[in-house]
């Protein structure tokens, strides 16, 4: 598994952590505000991280190098 | 309601129906121009597709801002329906997310390698005179009602009546910043015009572009939401529906018959606009 993909587990466990505590716990309002503004972002941006498709390693090199590759 | 699953359940909504909105907005300016345009599920079907679909991260790219600058981005909007359909906070924390946003467009601009970008990161600062309609809309509203909490602009409509029969101008001027906010072929949005591709989005893309997608379809839901309550008080979730889709289908309206107007002339048009948005709701204000 490469770096980028660890990373992204341990952000969407981390995060799927914060906001399950922030719904079974019910903490202070400040709290929940500071897991939202945060967690919810990280959230979602580890799970397209995770769930995104892979290319193959040597093609990585061409599309890294070239700037506007469209999408 | 728990909190948390107050605001995520106000999260998800504002995603699902303004991406649907969205969608029905290149309907509207498809079925227009005579075409029979996309889905209106398009805008949502792109978002998911874009989600899965394989993502690199250019080396022209200024990391790590690159990819903070789309976390930043979720963030402003997520706030926004926290401190808007959430707890019904002040009107000046939510007009401070669309100064913000204007920052995010100059930053997500910059951070990437694309020429296309860092044109729309020059628009964004250009553009940001005309943002003036945004603080007339704050300062009207304000001396009309005397409070800038929602709750407090809610509750004068409820007792006086909605604020768009006794303020239209400013309800005109916010129409123009909706407009200017719209994100397909906007005469005013520039820059996300189409002469330089994608604008600041151009080098997002796969996962990240799905995720900028996510927040500008909360954008969206966000934008429309603050005009019904500043403009029209209170409303059943129903009507808060019904209205978005009539705002929409007119901004699309606008969108397919107008054409996109060159940096100078969008900034010109949106002050010009203001101005006689400022003066005439004052004239009322005092004089009527």
């Amino acid at each position: 598994m490469d770096q980028l993909k660890t990373v992204s587990w341990i952000i969407f466990i981390v995060s799927a952590a914060a906001i399950l505590y922030a719904l079974i716990l019910n903490p202070a309002s400040w709290i929940v505000y500071t897991i939202s503004l945060v967690f919810i972002p990280l959230f979602i941006l580890s799970l397209g991280l995770i769930s995104m498709a892979r290319g193959k390693k040597e093609d990585e090199e061409d599309k890294i190098k070239e700037p506007f590759i469209g999408y | 309601m728990n909190l948390m699953a107050d605001i995520l359940l106000n999260v998800t909504v504002a995603f699902f129906v303004g991406s649907i909105l969205l969608g029905l907005q290149r309907k509207v300016m498809a079925r227009i121009q005579m075409r029979p345009g996309p889905p209106i599920i398009q805008h949502m079907l792109h978002t998911l597709k874009f989600f899965i679909k394989e993502t690199v991260f250019p080396r022209t790219a200024a990391m790590p801002f690159y990819v903070a600058i789309t976390i930043i981005l979720c963030a402003i909007w997520v706030a926004a329906v926290i401190i808007g359909p959430v707890t019904h906070g002040p009107l000046l924390l939510l007009f401070a997310i669309f100064a913000i946003h204007k920052i995010v467009e100059h930053n997500a601009g910059s951070s990437s390698g694309s020429p296309y970008g860092k044109l729309s990161c020059v628009r964004a600062v250009f553009s940001a005179a005309a943002e003036l309609p945004l603080f007339a809309v704050l300062i009207i509203v304000f001396i009309q009602t005397g409070t800038m909490d929602l709750n407090g602009i809610i509750a004068y409509q409820a007792e006086h009546g909605a604020l768009l029969f006794t303020l239209p101008l400013t309800a005109m001027i916010f129409i123009v910043l909706i407009i200017s906010k719209s994100y397909y072929y906007s005469p005013l949005n520039i820059t996300l015009a189409r002469d330089i591709v994608s604008g600041f989005e151009t080098e997002h893309f796969g996962t990240l572009r799905g995720f900028i997608m996510i927040s500008e379809a909360i954008a969206w839901y966000m934008l429309l939401w603050i005009f019904l309550t500043v403009f029209l008080g209170a409303l059943t979730p129903i009507e808060y529906l019904i209205a978005m889709v009539i705002l929409t289908a007119i901004v699309g309206l606008i969108n397919a018959v107008t054409p996109i107007l060159n940096p100078n002339h969008s900034v010109m048009t949106e002050v010009t606009l203001a101005f006689i948005g400022i003066v005439g709701s004052l004239l009322m204000i005092f004089f009527l």
